[in-house]
């Protein structure tokens, strides 16, 4: 055997310390070192998120406190206007309200019929719809109508008067025979 | 020269051979390597494992604040949602036409002989136009000018409260019976109006109520 080259015997060994060798770094690696780094990645990753998360939190405190302040008349008017709106269907409430109303300024007999309601469009009102009323005044005078309408807009914001139609009454020409097209928004129910 | 003779030639020869075996090289080599992956491992898992704590620190610390944090996000929308609605809605509110002044100045320009018979009024709410009629009828020597007198008013009151105020008349005729007006007897007129305007105009948003009593 000579001293300079490797017998079969050596190669067989040393090819077989080789595979060794390459097991050893795939084992390491796939088995050990990757998982465990993988983890602390993930961990790394995670706290990042956290850590920006709780770096947002008070500004995120702070802003909702703000904006509560600043929304505190907002917040009233909303209140305000959906209160416009009681429980129920409006065809249960909108006509007696409307009698009530128009009694209380000395105008009777008021019928009001639903004409129909259509959704709002505004993205903002989705919890809203429109309703539109045919409001019937048998026999008024002009006065009593004026003054009941200015009333009548002022009391119900949400209210509005689309068409109005007054006639002479033939047999009695100091009064009058009333339509009104009016058109309420209330909250869906 | 001295003949030096090696008589363990053969013992020299395999303890070298064993010394060179490369298997044992390998495995020593192997075996080191391991060692130092073991190590290289160890502290990598220390360095993790000090992660995992402040992880932990730092999650304890995130559920504390979690659910004010998240009330804060829900009442912060709910809030957006509520001046985004009332900024629509009080725009709406705002933009209305509101009859009672309207009527309140035709009440103003009906003189003692012009009457009104009927009113038709409508609202267009995308052009925010509104469109009357007006009919009635006017009494005088010259009814023709009641009626234009009252027309003439009708543009110089409705032009101070509303922009493009148009008043036309669609029809104007005389009438072959007579009225009585203060003890005279006075010819008719009937005649129809068209009145049309816009209906933003800066005492429109007003709304007080009617003093004076019209004529028809």
């Amino acid at each position: 055997m000579s001293g300079s080259k490797l017998s079969k015997d050596q190669m067989q060994k040393l090819a077989l310390s080789g595979v060794g060798f390459i097991v050893l770094i795939y084992v390491y690696f796939s088995f050990f070192l990757g998982p465990l780094n993988t983890s602390r990645a993930t961990m790394e990753r995670t706290m990042a998120d956290v850590q920006a998360k709780l770096a947002a939190s008070e500004t995120e405190v702070q802003k909702a406190r703000s904006l509560e302040k600043k929304a505190s008349t907002a917040t009233a008017e909303f209140a305000a206007l959906k209160a416009l709106s009681p429980e129920g269907a409006p065809i249960a409430w909108f006509p007696p309200r409307m009698r009530l109303f128009f009694a209380d300024q000395g105008i009777d007999r008021v019928t009001a019929r639903l004409e129909g309601n259509t959704p709002l469009t505004e993205p903002e009102l989705t919890e809203w719809a429109r309703y539109s009323w045919i409001l019937d005044v048998p026999q008024t005078d002009f006065v009593t109508l004026g003054k009941a309408l200015a009333q009548l807009e002022n009391a119900e914001p949400l209210l509005t008067i689309s068409r109005i139609s007054i006639r002479a009454m033939a047999e009695d020409p100091q009064f009058q025979q009333i339509s009104l097209t009016a058109n309420t928004i209330v909250v869906k129910q | 020269m001295a003949l030096h003779l090696n008589l363990l030639h053969e013992e020299i020869a395999e303890q070298r051979q064993r010394q060179r075996d490369p298997l044992k090289i390998g495995l020593m080599v192997l075996f080191l390597l391991g060692v130092l992956m073991a190590m290289f491992y160890m502290w990598k898992g220390y360095q993790t494992l000090g992660m995992k704590n402040r992880l932990a620190t730092v999650q304890a610390e995130w559920a504390k604040v979690e659910p004010t944090v998240t009330a804060a996000q829900t009442r912060s929308k709910e809030l957006q949602s509520i001046i985004g609605t009332t900024r629509v809605l009080s725009g709406m509110v705002e933009g209305r036409f509101y009859w009672a002044p309207f009527l309140q100045k035709l009440s103003r320009c009906v003189a003692p002989n012009a009457q009104l018979t009927s009113v038709d009024g409508q609202v267009f709410e995308k052009t925010k136009t509104v469109t009357v009629s007006i009919e009635g009828i006017a009494a005088g020597r010259e009814p023709r000018s009641a009626a234009e007198e009252l027309r003439q008013l009708l543009t110089e009151q409705l032009g101070q409260s509303y922009t493009n105020v148009k008043v036309e008349f669609k029809s104007l005729e005389d009438l072959d019976t007579l009225v009585t007006v203060a003890g005279a007897p006075m010819a008719m007129a009937r005649y129809l109006l068209s009145v049309t305007f816009d209906a933003a105009g800066p005492e429109a948003a007003a709304s007080p109520a009617p003093t004076r009593v019209p004529r028809s």
